[in-house]
């Protein structure tokens, strides 16, 4: 096992009654990196990660760490968990809960306490540490729920929409503090539905389908590979050889002005060499697909 | 330690919220009252012949024994929905087994039901006294050492029982025949009357045996044997002890089979499971 391979999930499958719900599943993560755990709703998303988490055995294959010691599953004193449904002991008071849980993942009380008061301040939830948790906004008890996920500085960090719920503010200091928990080196399986962070924060990717691995990898190959390039020219001249050219698709041809979008076999540095000499460029964009695309015409693709 | 510190939160928890405060000052109240009625029944009969027998206090420990059992059982049930329901469970089980929690909660709430028990004895035992001529010396060794351990193991029975249930069914109103299996250790009481007369009676003496019944006809036999019997005769040891291990193994048995059901129904909260899902859920493995 390569050094940094903190989690390997290996041909995982896992079958409810007659469903199949995981599917002959493999990836890693390692030190240091975020991997984006995709899928529409229902895919297997939350089975997989129970199964890494230890609540689900897998009915075949094998979840592995460098933290165990060859046995099947990731010691659970080393994961930190966010949840999609979020839920706390709704009674009992901010702190006190808090310190519970890094009890259970084996810090001991005081050294729970303060790591606890600390993160507390962080997200300006101090005032709140001996209040009941139902007293909390919706908001605040995430924030908890978030602290208690990783209070004891797990190895291993599985964070189900970490940001739904919060304020743009909020998901700023959020942001942040994943960035630092990547950077302590701690490997982060980070599920979520909103693109455009994901985009942001992961590393790599994994993009999941009835229960099978439909993309998997590195975020900025994936986008180079699938879709199509978004291209925006303004230009001066005759900007009709355009049409003739066999890489432009939807070709929206104004005055001096053209959008289209590559087709997926065309080279963007090809296409830039090649474009007609009767037009003089004033100014040329390719964007690369956003993931959002990527991610819809991956699962509509497979679901027709 | 996790199971430990499961225990500890459970415990500590159980004993802040204001349940466990209406249950321990209120229920006693009620049943003062209840003693106060009773010894004013009594004292109306006049004659000092027809005053209960001292012994008595054997009969009136195991009901309250068998009462304590039942709150703190429902109480387990309660504390299992609200985690269903809080969806704590997840991130629960990501930090211990499902063993662990399910174990946790029961001995947890359980110690509290424990407290609870004894608030209520000692209250019935002052409140009793003044009226009649009951006295602990009537209690013998046998009362000392099978009353706790049949509390302890009826108690952790009947719990799991009601944790199933709570980890089975979507809310209180939900339960279908599932909620029924919670009466079942209740049955016997429907005989009170009888085993307290006739504790020899050989059908009372089988059921004894049973584990969903052991707790509650053992403690009334136990009871009531010195008062109806003249003499020497007490309940046969090997009878205590087989219904003791037949209970201790029922015990762990409905245990693993709560904790089963636990592991699938928390997480699946969609729906109630009827008889039939919960048995396989219970048989499930891994």
């Amino acid at each position: 096992m390569i050094e940094g391979d903190l989690l390997r999930v290996e041909a995982v499958s896992k079958t409810f009654e007659s469903v199949r719900a995981v599917n002959d599943v493999s990836f890693a993560v390692s030190r240091g990196e975020i991997l984006g755990f995709l899928g529409p709703n229902g895919a297997g998303k939350t089975t997989t990660i129970r199964m890494i988490l230890g609540i689900f055995d897998p009915d075949s294959g094998a979840i592995r760490s460098s933290l165990d010691g060859g046995r099947n599953h990731v010691p659970k004193e080393r994961t930190g968990y966010l949840p999609e449904e979020r839920g706390l002991y709704s009674d009992a008071k901010v702190l006190d809960l808090l310190v519970y849980f890094g009890e259970l993942k084996g810090l001991d009380r005081a050294e729970s306490r303060v790591r606890a008061r600390e993160w507390l301040g962080r997200f300006d939830l101090l005032d709140w540490a001996a209040k009941r948790v139902e007293k909390l906004s919706k908001g605040m008890q995430q924030k908890v729920q978030f602290v208690a996920a990783i209070l004891h500085r797990p190895d291993l960090v599985v964070l189900d929409e970490p940001f739904s719920g919060l304020d743009p503010v909020n998901q700023n200091v959020l942001r942040e503090v994943i960035a630092g928990l990547k950077d302590d080196g701690a490997a982060i399986l980070l599920s979520s539905h909103r693109m455009n962070l994901v985009e942001e924060l992961c590393d790599r990717i994994f993009l999941i389908h009835n229960g099978r691995r439909v993309l998997y990898g590195d975020l900025d190959e994936i986008k180079e590979s699938h879709g199509e390039h978004a291209v925006r020219i303004r230009f001066t001249g005759d900007g009709s050889p355009l049409a003739d050219m066999t890489a432009v698709r939807n070709l929206r041809l104004d005055e001096g002005h053209a959008t289209f979008t590559l087709d997926r076999s065309a080279s963007v540095d090809e296409f830039v060499r090649h474009l007609p000499d009767s037009i003089v460029i004033r100014a040329l964009s390719v964007d690369r697909p956003p993931l959002h695309d990527i991610f819809v015409q991956t699962v509509e693709g497979r679901a027709s | 330690m996790r199971l430990g510190k499961v225990i500890r939160w459970e415990f500590g928890q159980s004993i802040r919220s204001k349940q466990f405060l209406i249950i321990t000052i209120l229920i006693p109240a009620i049943l003062a009252i209840g003693v106060f009625a009773a010894s004013r029944a009594f004292g109306s009969d006049s004659s000092a012949a027809s005053d209960p027998p001292p012994a008595i206090i054997g009969i009136f420990l195991a009901i309250i024994l068998y009462l304590g059992a039942f709150m703190s059982g429902v109480m387990t049930m309660y504390g299992v929905m609200k985690e269903k329901q809080s969806r704590v469970v997840e991130m629960m089980l990501s930090s211990v087994s499902a063993w662990e929690l399910v174990c946790g909660k029961l001995i947890g709430l359980g110690l509290a039901g424990l407290i609870q028990v004894i608030v209520w004895a000692t209250l019935v035992y002052v409140g009793a006294s003044q009226f009649m001529p009951i006295s602990l010396a009537s209690l013998t060794l046998v009362h000392w050492v099978t009353y706790p351990l049949y509390f302890v193991l009826g108690y952790l029975f009947i719990g799991s029982i009601f944790g199933t249930i709570g980890a089975a069914i979507k809310d209180i109103h939900s339960g279908g025949a599932v909620g029924f299996a919670g009466m079942i250790p209740y049955l016997p009481m429907l005989f009170t009357a009888l085993i307290v007369q006739q504790p020899g009676l050989l059908w009372i003496r089988i059921a004894g045996f049973i584990p969903p019944f052991v707790p509650s006809i053992m403690l009334l036999r136990i009871g009531a044997t010195p008062l109806v019997t003249e003499g020497a005769e007490f309940v046969p040891t090997w009878e205590i002890a087989l219904s003791l291990a037949s209970l201790a193994l029922g015990t762990f048995l409905m245990m693993r089979f709560a904790t089963k059901v636990f592991e699938v129904g928390m997480l699946m909260t969609g729906k109630s499971a009827s008889l039939r899902e919960l048995w396989r859920w219970g048989r499930r493995r891994g």
